[in-house]
Formats: C-alpha cells, structure tokens, sequence
C-alpha cells in the first residue's frame, strides 16, 4: 500500500509541478487565505520537520486557495487527518487511548482547536513518532482532495548517490500499463500485462524485451478477474525502494516461460530518446514529430522540427506522437494548438462558482496548414491533453491510439510552509473546450488502436500506421 | 537562460522545485534601472599578474568525423578555438574582447537592454592580437566557458594565465553560446539551447564537450604556427559552469588532460568506479559548499588522487568570469553583499595559477595546503567549510 501510494504520490508531484501555471495574484481572494501561505520565491531554505502548526498553516491554505476550499466541508479534511494518524499510531504497536476523534461542529477554526487539542494531547505522549505522525497526517489530508493536482512536496527520497543526470531508476522497464494507471486510474488498465519499453538495468541484464507478458509479480497476478491488483506498484519502484522483484514472464511465439528477480537501481538511459523534441521524415512526405513533455519552448521546438523536415520539399501531413507525454505547460499546449488552429477556445479554467477563464489560441503563430495526426495513449497526461482535446473538439486532426490519461484536474500552484515544504494544488478546474470535464475521464481517440504484446515484440506500430493511412486520405 | 538559475533552484532540493522552475518564466535579469549610475568609458579589464605580455589569436577547426550535435543540417563540427600565450611583444593594437554583433547578440541573449548593444566590444583587453608567441615547452590550458556563455567571458582568466607562462586554449563550443562566429563570418546562435530542459541534456553537453577538446588537442600542431612551443605532455583543462562540467568530462575521456578545475560547474560525467587519480580542483560559489549540490558530493568521492574543494564566501555563480566586472558597464547592478569583482577575478586567478604551477609546473603551492590570511574569503572543503 506504501509503495503504491509512493509511486502515485511521485507521478502527481510530478505532474503536478510540471503543469504550474504563470502565477496569478491571489491577494485579492479570501484574507484568511492569502496571507496564511505564500507563493515560493527563490530558493528555498532547508526543510525542518513539520509540525502541528504547519498541518494547521496548510489546512487553512487549502480552505483559503483550494478550488473548492470555499464550499467544502472542512470537516473531511481533519477526518481524513485523523483516520492516518491513528493508522499510523495502530501500525506502530503504539496506540494511545486519548486518540478519539473529537465532535467537529462545522464550523471551520472551532474544528481546528479542537483537532489541535486532541492531536497534540496524542502525539505527547508519543514523542519518537511526533515527526512521522505529523507527515502522515498531513499527507491524508492533501490525498483527501481527490485531486491529481494537488500534491505535498516533503523530504522524500531524494536522488540516489549515484545518480547522473538522464539516468533511470528502477526496474529497467516500461509496461503497457503505465504510472497513473497503477493507482490515479486503475480501471483504465487491461490485460495482459507486458514489457514495451527495455531501458536499462536490471530488466536488460535479464534479457526481457518488448512483447514479454508478466505473468506474475512477487507471487501474485497483475490482474484478478481483470482488475488490476495492487501488486502492480512493484513494477515502478521509487528510490530509496529497493527491494528485488520476482517477475513470472512468457514470451509469445516462443512458449517460453520463465522467472527474473530484478533488483530496482539506477540505470543509463540512451540520451537520445530522452530528447523532449525528435522528427523524422516519413514516406509520402509526411513529418513525425515526437513531443515527451510540454517543456518551455516546446512548441517552438515542434514548428523548428516540421519546418526544418518542409524546407525543400512539401510536406503532406504532420504526425504528432503525444504516447508517454506527461504534460508540463499549459501555454505551450496552447501555443502548439495555434499552429493548428486561430480564434479558437482551447480550455476553459473554471472556479468552484463556475466562474471560467477562456483560454484562447494564439494567433500570432503562423498556421502550418497541414493535415495533422495525433497518437495518444494512457501516459499523455496533463497539458498533454489539453492539447488532444483542442484537437478533438475543434476538429484539427485526428486521434489515433488509446484514450488519455485522465489526469487534468486543473493547473497546480505552489504554496510554500512555514517548514519550507511545498504544497500544490489547482485553484481552478480545467474544462475541455466545449466545457467537459476531462479529469479522471481523459479524451477518446477518433481511431481506437491499441498495442497488442505481438505488435510490441514485433517492433509494429498499428497507431502509427492508422495515423497514416488518415493523412493519406 | 542560464543554468545558474535553474541550478539554485535544483539544489533547493526536490522535484517539485526543479520542476516547478521548469515552469516558470525565466528569472528577469537584474534590473538596469538600479541607482548606481553607468560608468563612463568602456569597461577595461584588470591587468595581467604574470611576467610575460600576451598574445591572443584565433583559429577554426572543422571536425568532419561527426555531425554536429545541435544542427541537424550540418554534416560537421566546427569550432572556433582562441589562443593566449605569452609574446615578447609589448606594443601593439590590443585585441577586441567580442565584436559588434557578438556583443549584440550576447546582450540580447542575456536580457540585457538599455544600453548601447556593441557595448561589450569596446571592453579593453590586454593581449595583443595576432602577436609572436614566445617561450619554450609551455604547458597547455584548455578553456571552456558556461552554459549560453562566449568563451569571451572567462578573457580575464585567460589573459592572466597566458602572462604566467601558459598557452591558452579556450574554445567557442558552437551552437551552445548566444553567439558564436564561425569561419565563415556566419554566427551562430544557442541552438542546444532549446534542448537545456531534457533529463540527461547536462551529459550530452560534455560527452560534446569532451569530443570538442580531444579534436582541439589533435589539431593544435597542424593548425597553429606556434603550437611548437607547447609541451604537450603537460596539458590541464579549467572551466567555469558548464565548462567546468567539460574539464571532468574531458578529463574522463582523454588521457592527455592531466589535471583540471571545474569553477562552480555541476557536474555530468561518468568517473569510473575503479577511481579517478589525476588531480582535480573544484572552486565554488556559495552554491557548491558540500551538501549543497549533489553532483560534486557524488564526485569528491570518487576522486582518489590530489583534489581540492574550495569555496569563495560571498560569491554568485559568474564570480570568476568577467560579467561581474562588466556588470557596472551594462547597468546591471551587484547583488547586494557579495564579493566585489576585482576581488573575485583575482581569487579566482590566483587559485587556478596555484593549482596549474603545482600540478603543470611542479612545486607545492602553499596557498593549496592551508587556509590563507592573503585570502580570507577562501575556505577549504569539505573539512573546513561551514555546511549550511
């Protein structure tokens, strides 16, 4: 259960983070909310450990600056608080007699002082686990918004000692089942279960390749009349995880059968397919372009790539690959749409009152006036599909792939603690352009083309090929 | 953008900080509408400490072994290598620190408005263009300058090396600087500057950078009257930022770069586990005391032979290039409390010249063995250096 919520607890970070947008000034919402906690600035000091004052600094944060921290129940915050901090105290053989929830009134600073007096009369007499229940507590309640944006940035693993800029770590694989499906969106995954991606370490020493079905992980089957299992989670562990992991595997066409323990680790990665931005010609005069974040600059980098692959010749369509792209920017998801696309809405930023900001294209971007083809899967995350669903709703080109990653609930901003941690979370909610909801639903491909284990193992690309035979309509 | 920015904030530690500084607009540069008023006259650099009058030319190299890593459209690698050394000529039209549009497009690059662009061109250097070398079996320092930096910006350094009795190589790695002008009277721009945002770019960088040295070295003898007076069993490597990333890198791959410094670089190559026993200085700004960035933690472990660590207090990432001193010349204002410039440069120059006589020239260099009462501002690490 750690480990699958270390895992999702990272991947929301990360995006979460990634997708920040250009900070709005918030000094004119609610007084309690704005001066209780601030934008980070600068570098941060070092952390020191929290406290109950910083649980408190960041419940007010949150009902002052949360999307819906207004209308909540303030209520399902210190709950959620509490329910962790008594697992916590239960999981420590150290459960203390005191640890009874307090009656909470509604009323949200009277809730406070009386979630205070109990809390701090509990972990008084715990005080080795003060520092640990404190985190805890404080994790449950930013987990308790439900919100893929919202995330806690706290100590944590850090980076392994060994590490070098580019490297992996873990087990050296990607599975057709990626980060967010494991815990954010576990419906989204089917079986089976199998290796796409060999990057490095442990899993190449052991010689998998793509196509290879995991049959078993640990023991225990990935998936149980279909849903997944939580047993998932070991596939990607996080540093300081470290612990080896038992993969039961066959190999199709082959009726191999066989057993790997990998032991997670820092891996070289091939610099080159970490590049944000490749291209390629392709037959028929086609420019595919590959995007694996929306990084600063990528959309310049996208239109520097096509124009590159047109001078000289012309240039019939454009194939995006958008699989694995985990978001970032929301102004270059808007910004590569206006290559498309002028005098459009690409989303709308909408407050709990559904007040919405329209985001439109820009229309200083040179049109490219090509035919355009998007490849989507479950790991286009983010602005990832903010794009995608520009191009869906405005009927800019074509889907092609797997539906996304359903992982949008709007553009996480930081607030810096008083203990130097950092707390993120979305102040508005993101809309499609016909005002859907895309979060935790993500946007269906035009083309539903899945990777089948045949496919991966052959080195096919049924999406690609789709998003061909299209263009070449 | 430079790197010191988004490296302040990744050592802040945490993913979400380095990833949120993804995020955000690049920092504004300093403001050019401080109270402190621009100077008049052009900035001038510090005289040289060294015996010798120095020389500088330039040459261009082409690489035709590989593609350049950054322009797709370009079947070779060029690079434009400036060399200092010591002349006996004293008389003679000094050399310009960049031209006109080097300086125009470096100011622009750096987000630096409000003054004349050909500012930076009428800086007055020391050495003499295109003068005699002198000398006789002179050691060889190769030069690299930071991330979006002209090797322009370490001229400095260069220049006060070369009048000790160095040959300098510095080299203009293309298409990584705001401006480059190649052979050709083409300039080129940062194009890899589109790539500074990807996991692993820092290594790409310096396996670049790496491969750029080890062609210079080939290609010094054929392509420098003067390369005669070099003794090429005694070559060093110093770099500042990203530069200083390249001298490990450098140093990592090709075996005639004997010792090497790396001025507040994070750094990216790979030191083999067996060890790593050439000498090797680390000089940091306050961003590189221990603990601060993991990459030199990781590092100093791994050096097995002479290593130094030694941090300047007071100091911001470009203390030891010349962009402090020409600060004042762009209306760009000091940061509050830190080092003054001079002071900086001449630290900075007096601690690489002590490193390359000891390990290039031979001799112990007290200034290396103990903390110095000429230089307060200088602690020795990580033994002796406060950890913050």
């Amino acid at each position: 259960m750690t480990a699958i919520r270390a895992v999702t607890a990272g991947l929301a970070l990360l995006l979460a983070a990634a997708c920040t947008a250009p900070t709005t000034p918030r000094s004119q919402s609610r007084s309690s909310g704005a001066t209780v906690c601030a934008k980070p600035s600068g570098r941060l000091p070092a952390q020191t450990p929290t406290t109950i004052d910083v649980i408190e600094q960041a419940y007010h944060c949150i009902l002052g600056n949360y999307y819906s921290g207004s209308t909540m129940d303030a209520r399902s915050l210190l709950t959620a608080g509490f329910v962790a901090l008594t697992r916590e105290l239960n999981l420590n053989g150290r459960d203390v007699a005191d640890a009874t929830m307090p009656a909470l009134t509604g009323d949200r600073k009277a809730d406070w002082t009386a979630f205070e007096a109990v809390y701090r009369k509990v972990t008084d007499q715990v005080p080795d686990l003060r520092d640990k229940l404190a985190v805890v507590t404080l994790e449950a309640i930013v987990a308790s918004l439900g919100d893929n944006h919202a995330s806690w940035a706290h100590g944590g693993g850090g980076r392994p000692p060994d590490f070098y800029d580019g490297d992996g770590y873990g087990l050296g694989l990607q599975a057709n089942v990626n980060g967010p499906q494991v815990d954010i969106n576990p419906g989204t995954a089917l079986p089976p279960l199998f290796v796409t991606t060999v990057e490095g370490g442990a899993a190449q020493a052991a010689g998998l390749r793509p196509g290879d079905i995991i049959e078993s992980i640990d023991g225990s089957a990935p998936f149980i009349d279909g849903k997944l299992t939580p047993v998932i989670a070991a596939l990607y562990p996080r540093y300081p995880e470290a612990d080896p992991v038992e993969l039961r595997l066959s190999r199709p066409g082959t009726g191999r059968r066989w057993s790997v323990t990998l032991k997670p680790g820092v891996y070289q990665r091939d610099l080159a397919t970490l590049q944000g931005v490749t291209s390629k010609l392709l037959e028929g005069g086609i420019a595919y372009v590959r995007l694996r974040g929306f990084a600063p600059d990528a959309a310049e980098r996208v239109f520097r790539a096509i124009s590159r692959l047109r001078t000289g010749r012309t240039l019939t369509g454009v194939v995006l690959d958008l699989r694995g792209n985990g978001g970032g920017k929301a102004p270059e998801a808007i910004r590569l749409a206006s290559g498309f696309v002028h005098g459009k809405v690409t989303a709308y930023m909408c407050t709990v009152d559904a007040k919405c900001e329209a985001l439109r294209t820009d229309d200083t971007v040179e049109l490219l006036n090509l035919p355009l083809a998007v490849l989507t899967d479950r790991g286009c995350a983010s602005a990832c599909e903010h794009f995608s669903s520009t191009v869906k709703d405005l009927g800019i080109g074509h889907l092609v792939g797997t539906r996304t990653a359903g992982l949008i609930s709007g553009p996480a901003e930081p607030f810096q603690l008083s203990n130097n941690t950092m707390l993120a979370f979305p102040t508005r909610h993101h809309l499609g352009p016909g005002r859907e909801t895309i979060d935790r639903i993500g946007v269906p491909p035009d083309h539903h083309v899945p990777l089948t284990p045949q496919d991966a193992a052959a080195g096919r690309d049924p999406a690609l090929a789709k998003a061909l035979t299209l263009l070449e309509k | 953008m430079d790197l010191s920015m988004r490296r302040i904030l990744a050592v802040a530690a945490g993913l979400v900080v380095l990833a949120a500084s993804a995020c955000s607009a690049p920092a504004p540069p300093r403001s050019a509408t401080g109270p402190s008023p621009t100077p008049t006259g052009p900035a001038v650099l510090p005289a040289t400490s060294g015996a010798h009058p120095v020389g500088t030319t330039i040459l261009h190299v082409n690489d035709t072994s590989r593609p350049d890593p950054w322009n797709l459209d370009v079947a070779t690698r060029e690079l434009k290598v400036t060399l200092w050394y010591p002349t006996k000529q004293k008389e003679g039209e000094r050399a310009p620190y960049m031209t006109p549009k080097e300086s125009e497009l470096f100011l622009k690059g750096s987000g630096i408005a409000g003054v004349p662009s050909d500012t930076l061109s009428k800086t007055r250097t020391n050495a003499i263009k295109d003068a005699e070398p002198a000398g006789e079996k002179l050691p060889l320092v190769v030069l690299s300058p930071g991330w979006t930096k002209p090797l322009s910006s370490l001229t400095s350094l260069a220049e006060d090396m070369a009048s000790r009795g160095y040959v300098v190589a510095g080299i203009d790695h293309t298409y990584e600087s705001h401006v480059t002008t190649l052979s050709d009277g083409r300039v080129a721009e940062c194009i890899a500057c589109d790539n500074d945002t990807d996991p692993g770019f820092g290594t790409r960088v310096v396996q670049g950078r790496a491969d750029d040295v080890s062609f210079v070295l080939d290609q010094l003898p054929m392509k420098w009257d003067g390369s005669g007076l070099i003794d090429r069993s005694r070559i060093a490597m110093v770099g500042q930022s990203m530069g200083g990333a390249a001298a490990m890198a450098a140093m990592v791959k090709d075996s005639r770069v004997r010792a090497g410094i790396d001025m507040d670089g994070t750094t990216y190559a790979r030191i083999p586990k067996s060890g790593f026993s050439r000498p090797f200085m680390f000089i940091g700004s306050e961003l590189h005391v221990p603990g601060h960035d993991a990459s030199w933690d990781r590092d100093w472990k791994l050096l097995t032979g002479w290593k130094r660590w030694v941090v300047v207090k007071d100091t911001v990432h470009q203390a030891f290039t010349d962009l402090p001193l020409l600060g004042p010349f762009l209306g760009v204002a000091p940061e509050p409390g830190v080092l003054p410039a001079e002071r900086g440069a001449e630290i900075a120059r007096a601690y690489v010249a002590a490193f390359l006589d000891e390990h290039l020239k031979g001799g112990r260099q007290p200034l290396l063995e103990e903390p110095s009462s000429r230089y307060p501002e200088v602690e020795l690490c990580p033994e002796h250096c406060g950890k913050s």
